[in-house]
């Protein structure tokens, strides 16, 4: 039963994690690999939070925005000249990620630190005591599913953004101003890469290459999912439950391979991934 | 400068003949030989702290070439060149912790290096350079191979000495003066045979595969088979680079085989200037040695300066620092590619005299579907040698999809397509040139960073294996491809970069580069568009000639009904996705049923 709850739990944070990517991955067809560096700022907004002596809900807003802003100013500077040269995209933005870490490590210093959760202890669930934070990440990943598709499903910016993903040349004929939704795009999927800096933070700690371990699974999730939220969640769901059961039955090192491994054999075999199609 | 003649004259046969190579070679020589007495001097007036850090830094300046190779000549952008280095560390590190040092023992981690190095290329290459494969998921293969390696040697406890790795044994006993010469050396070499390598015409395939990939593949190159070839070796390169690293460090870690080494090396590179070769050395070598200079005092800061120096290169100079300071200072020159080989056509097309009952081309039931929407449906129909079959019907009858199922055995749903009798299977795009397919696409589809007579040269690799060190000084070229090239004035144009071409050569200099296979199936997709009237005039008479004279099978997609009206002997009428018409050209582009769907859609 704590296997099963494990499963969901792990699922639920690399959904979060992954979300952020999938979709500057979806509009834009350019993988972000500052996305770990996100991961990072969001991390620290939370201890900044921290050391404010705030209540520690507040991180997750803070956070948010503060991911927002650094991903507005990034898409300006870096990302706007690269939409034309995906691959040139993936290193510039490792780079970014390496300027993110150095200026974080300059500010912060290298030392792991530890930030204030908004919950803790344990509640009993299915006879099982188990970590209200991680139930509660549950809840707020879906939370977090729900919001996003109702924001594609139902606004206007979420019909362009549609749009945009479906047939960009198209869409810009028929006047959506897709520069506009892929600015808002990146600033809201680094808004959620940071959210979710913050929300593991209480689960681990905060160092300046927090991001980079979460980067690499979720790049990978996010290739094995094509454009879709809902496959997200299935390949989290899948692959996210074999990370658990191999570090349980098999060892932790095999668990820690498990997501990238089977990601990669699977798109050899089925290049469209869990998509469908 | 009297001299140049008699030094030249010293050369091997190989790099003599032809002016361009002359040069080539000269400065290869002279630079070769510059770079020699620099590494055996170096250590006499060097610091040991500077040896010692350029020891380092020439390993992995020697990598940091096989990236360049890859991902600047070749396309495939790889993580994963750390991987094999850190497999040479580790054949080093365990083999002398485990069994002890000795000369059979370091024979036998110098084999273990390369075995394991080219094992893993082989795997990788298999699953990242598959038929098919986005150059995204390659470049992720690559980058989960040093994850996989640094988690297994984390894993491996004392046996690895996990995370601390091993330090502490034997090696050989050998000065740092040593090492310095062997290190230089080895780099140097790599950096010649790569300079040769490059510069020969198999190098040009490697520009050709990063420029134009579909390309290649529909003139019959395997490129899986040439990326995994070219992964092995650029694996057992940086394989022995790790074995004497770990043979003068006597350290060994899993950071050596990790993720972070090979985005480095991928930065020294960009920054030194991909698709050159001494730009990354150099690129590699200033920062390396800075790196242990500076890391010092001013460890982070240090670092980030380099984290933003690679964006801004990215963004703004894609092609590096190295090439970029060279063109400030020397002018934007577009320099041709020296050589010009004369053409030498080849007597016959390959093909044998006409032998009109045998069916060149046999569709059967052939279907296509994408998800729900039918785009061909039940096509059958059976073409001869030297028919010169025209395709026509409205945009989205199924013209092109129909070329495409005949050149590529993986596109159809359903149906059988046969060869000069044999079926093409499930055969991939390089196969079925293999059968005889030879297929021009509707776009002029060429190699814009090549010249013509390269581009030519690409298109003969499958009949003719191109040399890994030189370039041939003739190239051997069918006549009806001379022919084509003859008339559009292309043969005078030999040392041209493709991308100075009109539109009307490029579309004849890729019609030349298909004739240049020989094949006996010949697909058109509008050959003639955007020709001017004569040249146009003369390629239907290329064609008709072809076919009527060497008994080659054409099919035409073509618009211009008065162009299929002259040429043709045959026309088929494809609408929404099925055979409407099939008949000559007297019955099919006359009759009313033609005449309805044309001006139904266009009016």
């Amino acid at each position: 039963m704590a296997q099963l709850l494990d499963i969901v739990t792990t699922a639920a944070i690399l959904y979060a994690v992954a979300a952020g990517l999938l979709i500057v991955f979806g509009v834009m067809k350019i993988i972000n690999f500052a996305h770990g560096g996100f991961l990072t700022i969001g991390g620290y907004s939370a201890l900044i939070v921290t050391w404010l002596g705030w209540n520690p809900w507040w991180s997750l807003p803070f956070a948010l925005a503060i991911g927002m802003v650094c991903g507005a100013i990034v898409e300006r500077l870096v990302m706007r000249p690269l939409y034309a040269r995906p691959l040139d995209a993936i290193l510039a933005t490792w780079g970014l990620g390496i300027v993110v870490g150095q200026l974080i490590t300059l500010e912060f210093g290298r030392e792991v630190q530890f930030v204030r959760s908004p919950i803790s202890g344990a509640m009993s669930i299915l006879g099982e005591s188990y970590s209200q934070y991680r139930l509660m990440l549950v809840m707020l990943a879906v939370a977090l599913a729900l919001g996003m598709g109702l924001v594609l499903n139902g606004t206007a910016l979420g019909l362009r953004t549609r749009a945009v993903i479906m047939n960009e040349n198209l869409a810009r004929g028929l006047g959506i101003n897709s520069g506009l939704v892929r600015f808002a795009t990146f600033s809201i999927g680094s808004g959620l890469a940071a959210l979710a800096g913050a929300l593991i933070t209480p689960l681990s700690s905060v160092d300046p290459n927090m991001g980079v371990p979460w980067l690499v699974n979720a790049f990978m999730l996010v290739l094995v999912s094509g454009m879709s939220l809902v496959s997200l969640a299935a390949s989290c769901l899948v692959l996210g439950g074999a990370q658990v059961l191999v570090s349980t039955y098999g060892n932790p090192v095999a668990g820690g391979l498990t997501i990238v491994v089977l990601s990669a054999l699977l798109l050899r075999f089925r290049p469209q991934g869990f998509a469908r199609e | 400068m009297s001299k140049a003649p008699e030094r030249a004259a010293a050369l091997p046969a190989v790099l003599r003949a032809g002016a361009g190579r002359r040069v080539d070679a000269r400065a290869l020589v002279v630079g070769s030989a510059l770079a020699l007495v620099l590494v055996v001097v170096g250590p006499w007036i060097l610091p040991d702290f500077m040896v010692n850090n350029l020891i380092r830094a020439f390993l992995y300046a020697a990598v940091a070439l096989t990236v360049d190779v890859l991902w600047g000549y070749t396309g495939v952008l790889t993580f994963g060149q750390s991987a094999f280095f850190g497999i040479g560390v580790y054949a080093v590190g365990l083999i002398f912790t485990h069994l002890g040092f000795g000369v059979e023992h370091a024979l036998l981690a110098f084999g273990a290096a390369v075995a394991g190095a080219v094992v893993a290329a082989l795997l990788v290459g298999w699953l990242a350079f598959y038929h098919g494969a986005s150059p995204l998921y390659a470049s992720v293969v690559t980058l989960v191979l040093p994850i996989v390696v640094t988690q297994l040697l984390y894993s491996g406890g004392t046996f690895t000495g996990s995370s601390s790795g091993l330090s502490g044994f034997d090696s050989f006993s050998l000065e740092l003066d040593g090492w310095f010469r062997i290190a230089g050396v080895y780099l140097i070499a790599i950096t010649a045979a790569t300079w040769l390598f490059v510069k020969s015409d198999a190098g040009r395939v490697l520009v050709a595969i990063r420029e134009n990939e579909p390309r290649c593949e529909y003139l019959g190159l395997d490129i899986s088979r040439i990326k995994i070839g070219l992964l092995a070796v650029s694996a057992v390169v940086a394989s022995i680079a790790g074995y004497a690293f770990a043979g003068v460090q006597m350290v060994v870690a899993p950071e050596y085989a990790g993720f972070v080494f090979g985005t480095e090396l991928v930065i020294w590179v960009a920054l030194g200037g991909r698709g050159t070769l001494i730009g990354p050395v150099i690129g590699t070598l200033l920062i390396d040695v800075s790196t242990a200079y500076l890391s010092g005092n001013l460890p982070f800061l240090w670092k980030l300066v380099i984290g933003m120096a690679f964006v801004l290169v990215i963004l703004a100079a894609p092609e590096g620092v190295g090439p970029l300071a060279g063109r400030l200072l020397r002018g934007r020159r577009d320099r041709a590619a020296g050589l010009v080989p004369d053409l030498r056509p080849i007597a016959g097309s390959g093909v044998t005299e006409p032998v009109d009952a045998a069916a060149a081309l046999e569709v059967r039931g052939v279907r296509k579907r994408f998800g729900s929407l039918l785009v061909l449906d039940g096509i059958d129909f059976t073409a001869r040698r030297g028919e010169l079959l025209s395709l026509v019907g409205p945009n989205g009858a199924g013209k092109t999809t129909l070329l495409r199922c005949i050149a590529d055995g993986g596109e159809r749903s359903a149906g059988d397509i046969a060869v000069n009798g044999r079926s093409i299977e499930r055969r991939p795009p390089h196969r079925c040139v293999g059968l005889g397919v030879g297929r021009k696409f509707q776009n002029a589809n060429t190699f814009d960073a090549l010249t013509v007579a390269e581009s030519i040269r690409i298109a003969r690799a499958r009949v003719e294996r191109p040399s890994l060190w030189f370039r041939a000084a003739g190239l051997d070229l069918p006549q009806a491809a001379l022919r084509v090239m003859q008339a559009t004035g292309l043969d005078q144009q030999l040392g041209t970069r493709v991308r100075h071409l009109s539109h009307g050569q490029k579309q004849a200099l890729e019609l030349a580069m298909v004739l240049s296979l020989e094949p006996s199936v010949l697909l058109l997709d509008e050959p003639t568009a955007g020709l001017t009237k004569p040249e146009r005039t003369l390629i239907g008479q290329i064609l008709v000639d072809l076919a009527r004279g060497h008994g080659l099978c054409i099919v035409l997609v073509e618009h211009d009904l008065d162009f299929v009206r002259e040429i043709s002997s045959r026309v088929i009428v494809l609408h929404q996705g099925r055979i409407v018409l099939d008949g000559t050209v007297a019955e099919v582009v006359d009759s009313e049923t033609v005449r309805t769907i044309y001006s139904g859609v266009r009016a």
